[in-house]
């Protein structure tokens, strides 16, 4: 016990007692009581500037106001914050009037409008017309830092996380600030060019709108739009992310904080990269031999094909309830296929090697969780992909577009399934080849249309979320693999939802008994 | 009639050879040095606790006692930095000594980093210095080739390291801890504190930063005693210091005086009084980040800490800038405000916003531009800056500003009420307010 508190302190934070570990700053110790103290520059995961002054706070016996940020919760420490000391209030609201004096007045057109810190805070805690009559400072406008970041050196107002991001997270140092005083601006140190494998981050954690993303920039009011928090399928990593749609289009990527997967960092290929999850040509109805069928029609085919497939090429996107449906069917049912989930590694440069991992696999693990698949699967699928150029494999079954990797598409494979005796897809892509080369053809979901679990490398269990609702007449795989079940007379979930399913999928594991898809979708679990 | 102050600091200074260390050795140079490398380190830091120097560089304190604050027994390297980033308007005393006497710097160093047991010194000299950083480099290197600088210095068990380094002009750079940053080859900018330098400092050593003018008291101290120095100028602030005094006075320049000595015997005695028979208006005592005080303030007030501090104003760094009653005070506030204005360093809010507001508003009451809620604009931003910055910057620079506004409040009223004829431009504000010039 006298151990336990060794490593802990207890202070009070507006009369609340609070106890945190040795360490913890005062922004973090008020996150306890559900207080923010509200804050610019600092970042949980980056160095501490203390160069904003919006976090300041009175600690009772200190000669002036502290920046909580820099501040560490110290034993009977005595905080008051915003909520209780009008000082700290007046020293906000001046921040504030400082920050804006010099900031343009163009909401109106700036792509951060409503989801944009200055503006938050300023009706939370200033909320007063200026006392400025001078002219502003005029700074760089539409400067390119990169090939994908642009930067309004005039909405910037000096917090410098992105400057930290470069120099800290990638350590590739490409940002830096020039000039002294109102003429400070961030800029592309000499000969760089903000090109990192995580560029882009630098727009997310920038608080106001200074920096935007070239592609995505003036395309709409992020009040339009519906944002959903997806998990990133781009790699096993699991970055969480909040993807914006509007009219069914991606319009915007951003990284979402969470301290145990990715911090708020992404990885521009996978932010950028969301089109290969959302194919544009979309198979919509089942096809035999190029000619429709219904879906009935088509379970049946599926059932059939089943019994007699010698090899299951399995897309390592699938959902894990997914995974854990398709290995129910398969030791209920009389099926000897090689099953293989499509994983295979690629080299990474150091800077990749910071946030992406090694593969284009996001839920491999989610396979391995279930028992679907043992430890070896970059061998197994290797060798499977061997043979089946090889023409070994007589009855194929795919699911998924990512059933084989896309460096592995090549003209052998596809070949290969043409000559094969029977050969099924359930797939999204209507360009994909395997329309051309499949008998069957099954209308499936891409993993940002179906909300479920996912396993990271980590082990670390996590909730995504649909961000959109797919074509009409694409089915999710856990509907396939329900009809599936039920047509070769295997007891199956009755789920008719994915909420639902999730749920289900809690009953049936032991490991998992007790979890709820909120506490999951909070921040996620470790197996 | 004159005062006989003492020479602590300029006593060689018009021996044109100074510079070189044979004359320098001549002139018994050196040799408190080589006192000091027969006492213990603890025992050279009582003796400068007893002198009771305290810093020049503007804070006034006790050096004995920054001394003792290293680590005396830690595995880090201790490191010894000469701040001669000298760039308080008004103050050019460090320039004196870099040109005319650097071995004495270079003493003063070497005895300090025996205390503090410093492996490696550097000297980082203000970028406008030119001529000085050359002079002391020579210094160096002449300390190098005849074995004052290096391994085992005069055969002794003790080596030592000096590096000098030009900055690059900011006057931000003279605050300790951007200093070490623009030396680790940084953006000069302030860190936050703690950690303090003596735990954390450069290159993340345990780091004493000391003012050029301490350091090259420091020989004396040794030669002479603590207790000698102590007797010297006034009991809270002893010793002799080298005053810069610049403005509307016959014979601006630095003079070593003894601390205590009268602020209107010194511009009357040494500096040779106003110019032009002028009447005297107003005195920034110890470099302009520093209240100012009117004639009237003056009287009975000395150069010395406690004395400045009871004035309401400070010692500051020892420089002082004289203003006849010729002197607009909206102009003279105007040129401070512009200096700082440009100077601040933009790393945090209200030092990077608020100077340059100020400034502003500053601009237009001086142009006769001013409105009647200006100047209690002023003195809330001032208040919006004051103690809400990384560094001291923010709460220095709002002294003069608030002091000047205070003690010549009405030469500010009279140039707003001159204001009100151009009422169009009046006009176009009027509606700036209304809307919220954001």
């Amino acid at each position: 016990m006298t151990e336990e508190k060794k490593d802990t302190v207890t202070l009070t934070i507006d009369g609340q007692e609070v106890t945190v570990p040795k360490g913890t700053n005062l922004i973090e110790a008020a996150k306890q009581i559900k207080t923010e103290i509200p804050h610019y520059c600092y970042h949980p995961h980056l160095s501490v500037p203390g160069n904003c002054r919006m976090c300041q706070v009175e600690v009772v016996g200190a000669p002036k106001l502290m920046i909580g940020c820099h501040t560490q919760a110290q034993d009977g420490m005595e905080v008051r914050t915003q909520e209780t000391s009008k000082e700290v209030k007046d020293a906000q609201a001046a921040t504030l009037e400082f920050i804006l004096i010099n900031h343009p007045l163009d909401c109106t057109v700036c792509d951060q409008a409503g989801h944009c810190k200055l503006q938050d805070y300023h009706y939370e805690y200033n909320a007063k017309p200026s006392r400025f009559i001078e002219e502003k400072v005029k700074k760089v406008k539409a400067e390119s830092l990169g090939p994908n970041v642009i930067l309004d050196g005039e909405r910037c107002i000096m917090c410098t996380r992105c400057i930290r991001f470069c120099d800290e997270v990638t350590e590739t140092g490409e940002l830096g600030m020039l000039n002294r005083g109102d003429k400070s601006v961030i800029s592309i140190n000499p000969g760089k060019e903000l090109n990192n494998p995580l560029a882009s981050t630098v727009v997310d954690l920038c608080p106001v709108g200074a920096l935007t993303h070239k592609n995505w920039r003036f395309n709409t009011r992020i009040w339009y739009t519906k944002e959903t928090n997806a998990i990133c399928p781009g790699c096993s990593t699991g970055c969480n992310t909040k993807i914006a749609v509007r009219d069914d289009q991606v319009v915007q990527v951003k990284a979402r904080l969470n301290s145990k997967v990715n911090k708020e960092w992404m990885c521009d290929e996978g932010r950028y990269g969301m089109e290969r999850f959302l194919p544009k040509s979309r198979i919509t109805s089942s096809f035999e031999n190029k000619s429709e069928i219904n879906f009935d029609d088509a379970i049946k085919k599926l059932s059939s094909a089943f019994g007699k497939s010698s090899a299951i090429f399995i897309s390592p996107n699938l959902l894990t309830e997914e995974f854990y449906l398709l290995k129910q069917i398969l030791s209920a049912s009389e099926c000897k296929a090689q099953v293989v989930v499509a994983y295979k590694e690629r080299e990474l440069s150091k800077e990749e090697a910071v946030l992406i991992s090694p593969d284009y696999a996001a839920n491999y693990k989610g396979a391995q969780f279930v028992g679907l698949l043992g430890s070896d699967i970059a061998a197994q699928y290797e060798s499977a992909i061997k043979d089946l150029a090889a023409g070994k494999f007589t009855n194929l079954i795919f699911i998924g577009d990512n059933s084989i990797d896309d460096r592995d598409k090549t003209v052998s494979v596809f070949s290969a399934i043409n000559n094969a005796e029977s050969s099924v897809a359930i797939c999204l892509d209507s360009e994909s080849g395997f329309m051309d080369s499949c008998n069957l053809l099954i209308p499936g979901k891409s993993v940002l249309e179906k909300s479920g679990l996912l396993v990271n490398k980590d082990n670390f269990l996590q909730y995504t979320q649909s961000v959109l609702d797919g074509p009409k007449g694409a089915k999710t795989e856990w509907e396939i693999f329900q009809s599936l079940a039920k047509s070769l007379n295997i007891p199956t979930t009755s789920a008719q939802s994915d909420r639902e399913l999730t749920n289900w999928f809690f009953s049936e594991q032991e490991k998992l008994s007790g979890s709820t898809i909120k506490k999951i979708k909070s921040e996620g679990v470790s197996l | 009639m004159t005062t006989e102050h003492h020479k602590v600091l300029s006593a060689n200074l018009d021996n044109e050879n100074l510079h070189q260390l044979d004359t320098y050795i001549s002139l018994g140079g050196f040799e408190a040095f080589k006192k000091a490398l027969k006492m213990e380190p603890a025992q050279i830091i009582e003796e400068v606790k007893k002198s009771g120097l305290r810093g020049r560089g503007g804070a006034c304190f006790p050096t004995g006692v920054k001394w003792s604050f290293m680590p005396t027994n830690s595995d880090k390297e201790s490191y010894l930095i000469n701040n001669a980033d000298e760039s308080e308007p008004g103050t050019y005393k460090d320039r004196l000594l870099m040109e005319r006497n650097p071995m004495l710097v270079i003493e003063g160093m070497l005895i300090a980093s025996l205390a503090m047991k410093a492996v490696h010194s550097f000297i980082y000299v203000r970028g406008e210095y030119a001529f000085p950083y050359e002079r002391t480099k020579d210094a160096i290197k002449e300390c190098y080739e005849r074995g004052y600088l290096g391994k085992n210095i005069q055969g002794s068990n003790f080596s030592h390291e000096m590096t000098i380094h030009r900055g690059a002009g900011a006057y931000i750079c003279g605050e300790e801890t951007a200093l070490m940053e623009s030396l680790e080859g940084k953006k000069g900018q302030p860190r936050l504190k703690p950690p303090f330098p003596a735990g954390y400092g450069l290159y993340g050593k345990h780091t004493t930063i000391n003012n050029c003018e301490t350091l090259a008291t420091v020989p004396w101290i040794i030669q002479n005693g603590g207790e000698a120095y102590s007797k010297i100028g006034v009991e809270s602030c002893p010793g002799t210091h080298l005053m810069c005094i610049s403005g509307h006075v016959n014979k601006p320049g630095i003079y070593e005086i003894d601390m205590g000595y009268p602020i209107l015997d010194f511009i009357e005695n040494e500096a040779g009084g106003i110019r032009n028979g002028n009447k005297l208006k107003a005195v920034v005592p110890g470099g302009s980040s520093t209240v100012v005080l009117t004639a009237e303030d003056c009287k009975g007030v000395n150069i010395d800490a406690e004395s400045l501090k009871a004035a309401g104003s400070a010692m500051g760094s020892s420089a002082m800038i004289v203003m006849d009653d010729t002197t607009d005070m909206t102009e003279a506030v105007l040129n401070l405000s512009h200096f700082y204005s440009h100077e601040s360093c933009g790393q945090c809010t209200p030092c990077r916003e608020g100077g340059h507001w100020i400034e502003k508003i500053f601009a237009r009451i001086a142009k006769c531009e001013g409105q009647e809620t200006d100047l209690e604009l002023i003195e809330k931003v001032c208040g919006q800056i004051g103690g809400h910055t990384i560094c001291a910057f923010g709460d220095t620079m709002i002294l003069p500003y608030l002091s000047i506004i205070e003690k010549f409040k009405d030469e500010f009223v009279a140039k707003i009420k001159k204001s009100n004829s151009s009422k169009s431009l009046l006009d176009r504000r009027a509606l700036n307010f209304e809307l919220g010039a954001h």
